[in-house]
Order: C-alpha cells, then structure tokens, then sequence
C-alpha cells in the first residue's frame, strides 16, 4: 500500500462526456486548420501565377495593320528588361476566349483582339507603368493587363476565407471553454462533502484545483490527440477517393498531406496544435472555475 | 488561545443562534461546552473552526482577529486546529491509512516521512489491524477513532470535538472520553462539545453552558 488514494475519487468526477464532446471540438478544429491551410496555399498559388504573367492586348484599329501592330509591341516586349518569354497567340485563340459569351458563332469578321502572353522575371520585374506608355505612344491599339485586379479579388476572397476559418476555430474554442466550465462546476458541486473536508483539514484551493484539474488535462490531451488524427484520417480518405486529377477535393487533400519539404511538416505542425490548445484551454478554465468556486467557500 | 468576546450569529434573516457570547481558553485547558439540542453548540464550534463568520463580536485565534485574516491565510491557521465530528466525515473513497494521513498530506508530505507517525496512531487509537480497509467496513466506534486519528496526527494546538460521543454506546463512549483526556493531558487545548452530562461528570472538566444563545460557566 505504498501509493496512497486519489484525493477525489475517480468515479465521482466521470468526464467521459467531456472527452466525447472535446474530441468532436478538436476533430473540427483539425477540420478548419486543414482548410484554412488549403485556402492560403491556393490563394499563393494562383496570385502568383497571375503576378508571373501579363497580357498585352493589340486591338484591331481603322485604317490600321493589326499584325504590323502586333510586330511592333513584340518588338518592344523582347527589348524591356525584366521580361523572361513573349509568345503571339494566334488568332484563334482570341476566338476561344470569347466563346463562352458568343458560343461557337463563326466571328472570322469580328475585330477580335490579338493577345501576346509575356511571362515575367518574378525577381526583377519590368516597370509596367513604363511599359505600358511605351506600347501607347508606339501602338496607339496596345493595352497592357498586368492582372492586378484578379490577383486584388483573389487575395480578398482568400482573406475572407481565411478569417471565416479563424473564426469558426475562435467559435469551437469558446464552445470548448464553456464546456470545460460547466464540467469543472459539476465535479466540484459531486465532491462538495470531499471539499470540504479537504478545506477542514488545511487543504490550500490551488492543491484541492490541482486534484481536479489533473483530469482536464488528461481529457484534453486525450481528446486533441483524437480529434486531430480523426481529421488527418479525413484529409487522408478524401485524398485518396477518385481520381486526383479530376476532384479537386482529392487533389487539394492530397497536397496538405504529402507536399514536399518543410510544407507537410509545417501542416502537420500547425495540426499538432490542437491537442496542446485543447489541453490549455482545459486546464485553465477548469483551473479557473474550480479555484473561483472554491474561494467561494469558506 | 481562544478568544470571544460579544461574539453574535445570526444565519441569514433567521433567529438568532448566539447573543453575546464570550469565553477566553490558555494553552492545555479543556472544556466541555454543554446544552441542549438546538443551543448552537455545533455553531460555536464551527466559528472556531472558521467555516463560519460571526455576525458581530470578535474572535481570536493563536492571538490573531480571525476577521481580519485573508482567505490564503486560513488554511496555515486551520492546521493548526483538529476538528472531529458527530458524523466522522470520513472520505469512504480512502481507506483508514489514508483518512488519518490527509491532514499531512494536503500539507505536502510524503507518504515515506508520515507512515510509521500514521501506523503508531492508528496503533495508539486500536486501529492498527483496520489500517487497510475502508470506512464503510468499520464499525462506528472504529469511525470515530479513526475520525479523531485524523484531527490529531499532524499535532494540532487546539482540539475541537463535535458530539463525538454521539454515535457510539457508552462503553466506547467512555473509551474516546480518555482519548480526549489523554491528548489534553499530552498539551493539546480540547473543547469537546457533548450533551452527555454523565460523561462530563467523568470527564471532570470545566463546562460551559449554552443555553439560548447564551454562555454560562457551569
């Protein structure tokens, strides 16, 4: 009989409702976390697709030879420094783009714009204010697209989503706080007779705490470490359902897991939060409550 | 020790259970504080032990105002206090070793230093062969002796009995009355709360009466 009894016996404190429902908090965290990580990589994604290309667009004007147009903003594309490729699309091309709007109407006699594809050094990129008064005064027809206005809407609808993320995550950590709180108070009011006691005898409210909250940390743990292999096993069932390069939900699922380098370790870093989150916000609001509700006593 | 001057209790807007109470105790005296049920015997003793406040007058432990002191200051004073009562208040989760070793627990100490300190007493109170079983296979005389091993074994100043007597028959009742005696006799200061007038005869003691909120020497 060396190891003496717990101080609050173990079947007058049942948390087993506490870890279920924790466990359901932490699977939704990993959930959010793993979205949120797919929203931020595709919004790098694509604004930097966007950022590494621009369009020069060589309208058809009276009186005016279009190739000779197109002749001449090449020419001046190849000669600006901080610009990699420059490649003509052809005519049909142009056509192609516009077919969602106009369908597959024959438009041989519509001044369909010419479009000219320039890659650019992402490092030292042109100066497109310079650029594009340069195609103006030599091709009065040119335009330039830097894409600014997509890469803008991208961002913001990226930032939408990522704050929505934050706060459904900001929402489950409220829950599980309130939840945390109201299972501390419901130990406490089942060992009020072992409290008191405890109080007689000299027992100081952080020692009688630390017995309860001792438990709320084991939930905790217990409960982030579940939820959060509960949504790698998500992540890891939806990146291997379908054809990857059809669903984008595979394929999206797919890069959270097995990126290559440091972006896997890092998503699986950011994952491993949410146990050590779920774990604080059980101890300190249970630590919290039980030390209030004690102080309460005399 | 003790001090109480004037001390008055009123539980919320209901009848008065104490007026004017006063009573001053040294070091190694013992008292029985006597009166009929309902007289607020239960109630003085829980001012004493601090699980209550007065509602006017003073009351002064170890030379301290127990109104001025702050709640982290409590337990450090109620350690220095032993306190049994009627109904054992036995934790029935932990076995009779580990009731009696709970006050030097709360307090930190290993269960290496306090062992052999536990097993005498619980020897010295005759529980030593019971050391290992829990509460609810005792009988109430052992609860009892298991309850006062607990008040005693971390050396308490003062010794505050609620009707400890009251649950067992007088043979035994006799027994626990020299326990008392004998601790009291080893210098601790006792106040033993009792409504048996036979066993305050035996104990031959000073006795104060409650009687209507009031105290009276006997």
């Amino acid at each position: 009989m060396d190891k003496p009894g717990p101080i609050i016996p173990a079947e007058a404190a049942p948390l087993r409702n506490l870890t279920v429902t924790m466990t359901v908090m932490c699977y939704l965290a990993g959930l959010a976390i793993g979205a949120l990580i797919l929203i931020n990589q595709a919004v790098e994604g694509w604004t930097k697709g966007l950022a590494r290309e621009v369009t020069v667009q060589v309208r058809l004007l009276q009186k005016q030879d279009i190739d000779e147009d197109l002749r001449k903003a090449m020419a001046i594309l190849q000669n600006t420094q901080g610009i990699v490729s420059v490649q003509a699309l052809d005519k049909s091309a142009g056509v192609k783009l516009l077919e969602p709007w106009l369908g597959n109407a024959k438009l041989d006699d519509l001044p369909v714009p010419r479009l000219i594809r320039v890659t650019v050094d992402e490092d030292a990129p042109p100066d497109f204010e310079v650029l594009e008064k340069n195609l103006k005064d030599h091709v009065g027809a040119a335009s330039l697209d830097t894409h600014r206005r997509w890469q803008k809407e991208l961002s913001r609808m990226g930032h939408t989503l990522s704050l929505l993320s934050l706060l459904i995550l900001g929402l489950i950590s409220a829950s599980a706080f309130a939840i945390v709180v109201f299972a501390a108070r419901s130990v406490l009011a089942a060992n009020h007779d072992v409290v008191s006691v405890l109080h007689l005898v000299g027992a100081k409210d952080g020692y009688i705490a630390r017995q309860i909250d001792q438990r709320f940390m084991a939930t905790g743990l217990i409960s982030g470490c579940t939820g959060v292999a509960l949504a790698i096993l998500t992540f890891f069932a939806l990146s291997v359902s379908g054809n990857t390069a059809e669903n984008g939900v595979a394929q999206a699922s797919r890069s959270l897991l097995f990126a290559p380098g440091n972006t896997s370790v890092w998503t699986y870093a950011v994952l491993l939060c949410v146990p050590v989150a779920a774990t604080t916000i059980a101890v300190i609001s249970a630590k919290f409550t039980l030390i209030r509700m004690l102080k309460a006593d005399l | 020790m003790i001090d109480l001057q004037h001390v008055g209790l009123r539980y919320g807007e209901g009848a008065t259970i104490m007026n004017d109470v006063s009573f001053r105790m040294q070091q190694g005296e013992m008292v029985f504080l006597t009166g009929p049920s309902g007289s607020g015997k239960s109630s003085l003793l829980r001012l004493l032990f601090m699980a209550i406040k007065p509602t006017r007058g003073l009351i002064s432990l170890f030379g301290q105002d127990v109104s001025t002191l702050v709640r982290s200051d409590l337990p450090l004073l109620r350690r220095r206090l032993g306190v049994v009562f009627q109904d054992f208040r036995l934790l029935n989760h932990l076995n009779t070793f580990d009731n009696v070793a709970l006050p030097l627990r709360v307090q930190g100490h290993s269960v290496d230093s306090y062992r052999q300190d536990v097993l005498d007493l619980l020897d010295w109170v005759g529980l030593k062969d019971q050391a290992y079983v829990y509460p609810e296979v005792l009988s109430g005389g052992e609860k009892q002796r298991a309850a006062i091993a607990r008040a005693v074994i971390s050396k308490p100043e003062i010794l505050l009995a609620d009707e400890p007597t009251g649950n067992v028959d007088p043979v035994l009742a006799k027994r626990l009355l020299h326990l008392f005696l004998e601790l009291n006799r080893l210098g601790t200061t006792v106040v033993m709360a009792t409504h048996d007038e036979a066993l305050v005869k035996q104990g031959q003691k000073p006795i104060l009466r409650l009687e209507a909120g009031l105290l009276k020497a006997a």
